[in-house]
């Protein structure tokens, strides 16, 4: 069953224009555009290899395109500096476990580029850090050894991280891979509260269908390096799976 | 008599606990970015450095810095770049310990001197040497405290931290200069090829015993500061050379901390299952 959702405002956060992306000789993307409004959830579908997490890497400017633009909230990548109001979470991090980290310092390490030389954090950025560890569910694991837990505890951990800045757009790539359903659970309830509560806009990398149904106002394929609409609106879920 | 009151294990003793306190700061950040032989790689590049100072008559302290420093500045650009792949990196360092012994010999350095900066000779210390070392541990501790948030999102995750917009270029950077000061600074004492040990083994026992990456940190400049005053009475006492001692217990800690881990776990459910 499809929840209800708040219809998208008009301001974007996100505009990929005409963007081409080739690895060696090899294209990835062939001129790909998405646009993303503030408040709108956006899914992105395709199968292993289609190009998805290139396009979200292109978007962060983690890679460089090879054509195109990429704006975030109206400013051109290569001038945007406020990357505060953007939180990332990538597939998940196996470098994390080289060595004893702890939920707590995992999660503020989210906020290790607005705290100044010798600074201590903010009263704002604890607050925030105390809401967003609350918010998914970590509280009584924030001193625990992050190796230790589940995989959907670590996942938490790593949405908490990207969520501490306050983020106005979350960009997450397939954030239930290796996740049991009670940890899907929890990431629903917190998508949910952060898109109809707190107006944030999510673009959610999936292969997985079943993982966005009810959040999602529209759906975007990505396939054989270009990008189309899939689905829109409360039917999205049903337009998708029917799809050949 | 107490060795403690002779002027060259004074010496030693500050030189070797400063150096082998500080290195494993830098080492937690550099094995948990998976780059555990960074510290090894410099100390070959150090001794093309010291040879070339020996060649025109120039301090070794000088020759190993300029060229560890250069060498940072490189490999980063290396990375930007993609090309600070396993032959590259090994290009550089073996190529770096090839120079150093051709212009070292080319010099008459002699075996002895050699030996003694390749493997450390902490007795051999004067108080000048020891405030190089103090001078350069303080300069990596004030950067470390001082990029601490930085430094620690660069090592868990550096797509994400690039992100959330911590300037991930200059952290590298500045994480590769400290490994640089801290391979010098313990060039003298515990040996160019002996120092990376201590950047990366009592990091590795300290992980046994901790839960977060701050505590790991901690202790794991204690096990270094503890290992170095260890070894160096052990080869006062036993006449053992000295900075293998001081490497030599550094794993024993870590053979130690592994066991009583290994024991911990076992006894955990044990316990728990009652």
């Amino acid at each position: 069953m499809l929840s209800e959702v708040a219809p998208p405002t008009a301001r974007q956060v996100l505009e990929v224009d005409d963007v081409s992306f080739t690895y060696g000789r090899t294209p990835i993307l062939h001129q790909v555009s998405l646009c993303v409004d503030e408040g709108e959830f956006v899914a992105v579908v395709g199968a292993n290899g289609s190009g998805k997490t290139t396009l979200m890497k292109l978007a962060l400017g983690l890679l460089r395109a090879t054509a195109g633009h990429v704006r975030l909230f109206g400013t051109d990548l290569g001038a945007f500096g406020d990357w505060g109001k953007v939180g990332y979470v990538p597939q998940r991090a196996t470098a994390m476990s080289a060595l004893p980290v702890s939920v707590d310092e995992v999660v503020q390490s989210g906020l290790a580029a607005g705290t100044g030389l010798f600074r201590r954090r903010s009263p704002e950025q604890r607050q925030r850090l105390e809401h967003v560890v609350d918010l998914l569910g970590l509280t009584g694991d924030r001193r625990s050894r992050i190796s230790e837990l589940s995989g959907g505890q670590q996942q938490r951990a790593l949405i908490a991280r990207a969520l501490v800045t306050a983020p106005r757009l979350l960009i997450m790539d397939e954030p239930t891979a290796g996740v049991d359903a009670d940890a899907r659970g929890v990431l629903r309830e917190s998508l949910e509260h952060l898109v109809n509560v707190e107006g944030m806009a999510v673009v959610y990398v999936s292969h997985d269908p079943e993982a966005f149904a009810g959040l999602a106002h529209r759906v975007v394929e990505v396939e054989g390096g270009r990008v189309h609409t899939a689905g829109q609106g409360p039917d999205v879920l049903a337009e998708v799976a029917s799809a050949p | 008599m107490n060795p403690l009151e002779l002027g060259f294990m004074q010496r030693a003793v500050v030189g070797c606990v400063v150096i082998a306190a500080v290195a494993p700061l830098v080492g937690s950040f550099i094995v948990q970015r998976g780059q555990s032989l960074v510290g090894d790689g410099m100390g070959h590049v150090a001794f093309a450095g010291v040879g070339v100072a020996f060649l025109i008559g120039a301090d070794p302290v000088l020759g190993a810095l300029t060229f560890t420093v250069l060498a940072g500045l490189l490999l980063v650009r290396m990375g930007r770049a993609g090309l600070a792949g396993d032959l590259a990196l090994a290009l550089i360092f073996y190529g770096g310990i090839a120079v150093g012994y051709l212009f070292s010999s080319r010099a008459n350095a002699g075996q002895t001197r050699l030996v003694g900066l390749l493997f450390g000779s902490p007795l051999n210390l004067t108080w000048g040497q020891v405030r190089v070392i103090v001078a350069l541990a303080a300069v990596v501790v004030v950067v470390t405290v001082a990029l601490y948030p930085r430094l620690v999102a660069l090592a868990f995750d550096e797509q994400a931290a690039r992100v959330a917009g911590v300037p991930t270029d200059r952290i590298v950077m500045a994480l590769t200069l400290m490994v640089a000061l801290v391979v010098v600074g313990g060039m003298s004492s515990i040996g160019l090829l002996l120092i990376s040990a201590m950047m990366v083994v009592p990091v590795a026992a300290a992980a046994q015993l901790s839960s977060s990456y701050r505590t790991t940190l901690l202790v794991g400049s204690g096990i270094g500061a503890a290992s170095a005053f260890v070894g160096l009475l052990a080869s006062y006492y036993r006449d053992y050379a000295p900075a293998s001692a001081i490497v030599l217990v550094a794993i024993g800690c870590y053979l130690m901390a592994s066991a009583w881990r290994a024991l911990n776990r076992r006894w955990r459910p044990a316990i728990s299952s009652r």
